[in-house]
Parts: C-alpha cells; structure tokens; sequence
C-alpha cells in the first residue's frame, strides 16, 4: 500500500478551519466524527439566523397577504400594515406623545426596577449565600413570593403605590428581584472551598474574602441573573402600564387594543421584542469584556 | 525559624445518619525547621485532614497543633498552602495572584510588583505576568500557586496532592522545582500525595499512614531529597536503594488497600 498523503494545498480544508456563515465548520473540524452532542463545538450560525428571521417573516406575510390568506387583517395585520403604523408611530407618535416618550418611558420604568431590584436582590442573595440564619429566614420569603404573577399584585400596588410610576415601578422590581436573588445565592454558592481556604491562608480577612473572592467569584451568576431580570421585567412592562399610564409601549399596546387597532397592538410588541433583544445584546458584549473568564475555569 | 509540634491529635467525624469516623488518632510527631514531610498513605488515612488541621481549617476533637510553640486556632499566612488545582483566582491574571497575598496584607505596590517579578522568574515563569489562568496549562498554573503561596514568606508550606493532576513528565519537572524552592528557601513543607515515588524522591521524611482509624503507621527519614537536586532524577529513582524502598512501601499500602476491600467486603 502506498504511504501517500497529499500536501496541504494553499485554501485547502485543512488550512481554511473557519466557520461559514452557515455554521458548519470546514477543515480541521470537519474531520471530527463526533458533531452531534459536542456542544463545545456549536456556535451561532449567522446564516440561519437569516434564514430563520427571513422564515418568519414570509410565514407571517403568507397567513395575512399570501395568494390565501387565512388571517384576517383586522385580527392579524401583516407586515405591511404593521410597518405603515410604525411609520406613522414614528412620524406623529400616538396619543399625542411622540415614539421616543413611549419607548423612553418604558425603558426607565424597566431600568429603575432593574435597578432597584438589583440593588435589594443582590445583597439579599448574599446574605442567603454566606449564612444559614438568613438562608432559613429568606428561603420561604422567596419561594412563597417568586410564582406570584406581577398582574395579580398589581391591584394592590395601585392601592399602596397610587396610580402613578411607583406602582409600576414597582411591579418590575417584583418582576426582577428574585431572579437576582436566587442568581446572586448560586454565584455565592458556587465558590469552590479550596479558593476561599488558600485566600484565608494568604492573610485576607473575613471583608477582603467577600471583596476579592466571593463577589468575583459570583459574577458570572449575577451577569445571567441581570439578563434573565432583563427579558422578565420586559415580560411584565404590559401589566406595569396597564392602569394609569399615558405614555409607554406597554400602555400603547393596551389603548390600542380597545379601539381594535391590531396593527398598533403588534407594532409595540415588535418594538418591545426588538429592544429587549438589543439590550441583551447589549449585556452580552459587557459580559465578555467584564468576564472574559467565563466557562474557562 | 519555626518548629511544628503534633500533639496526640485526633478528628472524629460525626455522620449525618448516626455514627462516626476516626479520622486520626492519637497522632504526634515534632517537625523540626526546614525540613520536607511527605505524607502517603491509601484513601481514608487521614493525610488530608491532618493538613487541613495544620492549615487551621479545621479544629481537631483532641489534641493540640503548635507552630514555634504557638497554638494552631485557624488559618493563617505563616503556613502557605498549595491545592491540587482550582484555587487560583480566574479573574486576575498570573501577576495579580501572585500578589494577592500582599495587596491584601496592604503592602506597598512598588514592592509588590518588584517581589512578584522576582517569583516569577524563580517559578520558571519570567514574562507570564499579563497571562490570564486559563490561558495557562496545568503545570504552569501549580507553579502561579507555588509563587502565590511564596509571596507571604510563610514559615511552613502546605501541599494537597500539588502535583496529582498533572502528566507524568510534567510532574517529574515540577518535583525538581519543588526540591529547588525547598533547597533554596529553607521553608518548612508538609506535602501529602498519593505517588509512592514521589513521597519517596521529595521527602525527607516520609509518613505512611493508615486508616481506620488514621495514623501514622511508620516513619522514615530518607536520603534521595537531599541529592535529588545535584544526581541525575532518573538513576536516582533507578538506583537499588530507591527500588527497595519503594517496593516496600508498595506492598504496605497494598496490605492496607487489601484489608479495606476484606474489610469493605465481609459487611455487605
């Protein structure tokens, strides 16, 4: 048998390993036998990304201006209806208030209860974390309050909050707080005893373990918690603005739901998706720069 | 220069479901200044924990710890330790763990960064300050520990199976490093590991411990650490001397391991 093994030839498989657009990998990777169930290997793939979001939007022009259509305009409006109302969304705002006061007054109600859910959630999650008093005493708190939906509070908080931002603020930080905390509890908890021993035994005390341990440590845990609090309090922006506010996406949706303007109704939803999907976006970049460690450990 | 003292110490661990194990008893030994101490001995001997006693991670039922006539009460930087893997900090690079013990000791940065440089190039590691851990194999994330655990100039060096999940080459390198920092330091350490050969070629003293209950079942005091640095490794560990120790040492773990599968065997 000959030993012949032909030579790498300039673009070759072999020299060319990067991913195509289309995910699947060539050269040095191609010549693994084991694809599927190698989840270190998979990647997003940028071409079906396309293909995916192309594939929704023919679906979607298919069922409401097809050569069949099977949904009625008035119940289901197609693309072409929901971008005419962006349009005009744009240009003349709704409700006598432009685009931007909606979309930014969504955006701080989300961002304050983020915020402030961030701020009670992660020192809650700690404590949780670090000792077994507080762990018994927040434990029940948590699960008994964490199922409840936001909307079946929101009568309550419209009659201790008032009708105003404080009790949609509210209502998001319900909607993010325990995401944080059980995030910031698991970061806690994912410390590994021999980090937190060899810092004991490098002179730090009980303040700098915290600091330069336990908190790095729990980073990547509280970064996952902020982007699942993220699509939550996104989740619940409709019911926030359901009662009492003129200006908002959430409360745009509900308006226009009443005066059966179906095409406004699915504009908003795409903005808040398109938004949500930004902001995660968004977190993620942050994530790499502030975590680079992340899944390397 | 310090020594330790090990006096009658014994750990019982409680169980969950009712019972307990004794985890030592009644251990003693003196370790005078400078001097290596590995510990070898099969699963469930205590090796361990007789660590973790030292180190001050956990208090031992009975019996006291003294370092220089000082009583052990928890951890603290004049006994350095050195894991398996895993207790390096991701989130700083090679330079930043290595002063890690200093920055918290609020040590003067300019020094710092001139003693760290200086560890560096002792571990073998000049240039790999800006390197993140994860960028680092195995072996050169051991020697980041071994330069971390210097930084403090700790009186006595712990060591938990420092070198158990490296390759065979790589080991046998980083036993030579391990013989240099202990020649060139002078630093007390007490490394547990479960590597026959290992416990043989870095000890100058060696326990073989045994369990149920954990204690020390034989002591030696051995030649091959002191020349390991200036004889050629390899025929040292080839040499008649070394084989016949080793080969005792081997069939007395292998009588251990033996009676603990009798043991294990006849109560199921």
């Amino acid at each position: 048998m000959s030993e012949h093994v032909p030579a790498p030839v300039a673009g070759s498989p072999v020299e060319d390993a990067k991913p195509s657009r289309f995910g699947r990998r060539r050269g040095v990777q191609s010549r693994k036998t084991v694809t599927f169930g190698d989840a270190s290997d998979v990647t997003t793939s940028k071409g079906w990304m396309l293909v995916s979001l192309g594939g929704l939007f023919l679906l979607w022009w298919w069922f409401t201006r097809g050569p069949e259509p099977i949904l009625d305009e008035k119940t289901f409006p197609s693309p072409f209806a929901t971008w005419d109302a962006f349009v005009d969304w744009w240009r003349d705002g709704y409700r006598r208030a432009s685009a931007w006061e909606h979309a930014s007054a969504s955006l701080s109600r989300v961002l304050k209860g983020m915020l402030i859910g961030t701020i009670i959630g992660i020192p809650v999650g700690f404590a949780m974390g670090l000792s077994r008093v507080l762990r018994g005493i927040f434990d029940p708190i948590v699960e008994l309050f964490r199922p409840v939906p936001p909307l079946a509070l929101l009568p309550m908080f419209i009659m201790w909050f008032g009708i105003g931002e404080e009790s949609k603020v509210n209502l998001l930080v319900w909607a993010s707080v325990w995401v944080m905390i059980i995030a910031s509890r698991a970061g806690v908890l994912g410390v590994s005893g021999s980090k937190v021993h060899a810092a004991y035994s490098l002179g730090a005390n009980k303040w700098q373990i915290l600091r330069y341990v336990i908190l790095p440590n729990a980073l990547p845990e509280v970064f996952t918690g902020l982007r699942v609090a993220l699509g939550v309090s996104w989740g619940t922006l409709v019911a926030a603005e359901l009662v009492g506010a003129e200006k908002g996406l959430g409360a745009s949706i509900y308006i226009a739901s009443r005066f059966f303007r179906m095409d406004i109704v699915l504009m908003n939803i795409v903005i808040i998706g398109v938004i949500g999907a930004l902001m995660d976006l968004v977190m993620r970049l942050f994530e790499s720069r502030l975590i680079p460690w992340r899944g390397k450990g | 220069m310090k020594d330790l003292s090990v006096q009658n110490v014994s750990m019982v661990y409680e169980l969950p479901k009712g019972g307990s194990v004794q985890a030592l008893h009644d251990v003693s030994f003196d370790l005078e200044a400078g001097r290596l101490l590995t510990l070898l001995g099969p699963s469930g001997c205590g090796k361990t924990t007789l660590l973790n006693i030292v180190a001050g991670f956990l208090a031992p039922s009975g019996g006291t710890v003294e370092l220089g006539g000082t009583p052990i009460t928890g951890p603290g930087q004049e006994r350095g330790m050195v894991f398996q893997q895993g207790a390096l900090f991701e989130w700083q690079n090679v330079a930043q763990n290595v002063a890690f013990g200093p920055r918290m000791n609020r040590r003067k940065r300019s020094e710092t960064k001139v003693l760290v440089n200086g560890l560096l190039n002792t571990v073998g590691l000049t240039g790999f300050g800006d390197k993140a851990i994860y960028e680092l194999s195995g072996g050169m994330q051991q020697r980041v520990a071994l330069a971390r655990c210097l930084a403090n100039e700790p009186e006595v060096i712990l060591m938990d199976e420092p070198l158990g999940a490296l390759d065979a080459l790589t080991r046998e390198k980083m036993q030579g490093l391990i013989l240099k920092l202990w020649k060139e330091t002078g630093k007390t350490i007490i490394l547990v590991t479960h590597s026959v050969e290992e416990a043989l070629f870095l000890g100058d003293k060696l326990f073989v411990m045994a369990p149920r209950p954990g204690r020390i079942e034989k002591a030696y005091e051995l030649p091959f650490a002191e020349v390991g640095l200036t004889t050629d490794p390899r025929k040292l560990k080839a040499s008649a001397e070394f084989i016949e120790k080793r080969e005792e040492l081997l069939s007395m773990i292998w009588g251990m391991e033996e009676q603990i599968m009798g043991h294990e065997g006849g109560m199921s």
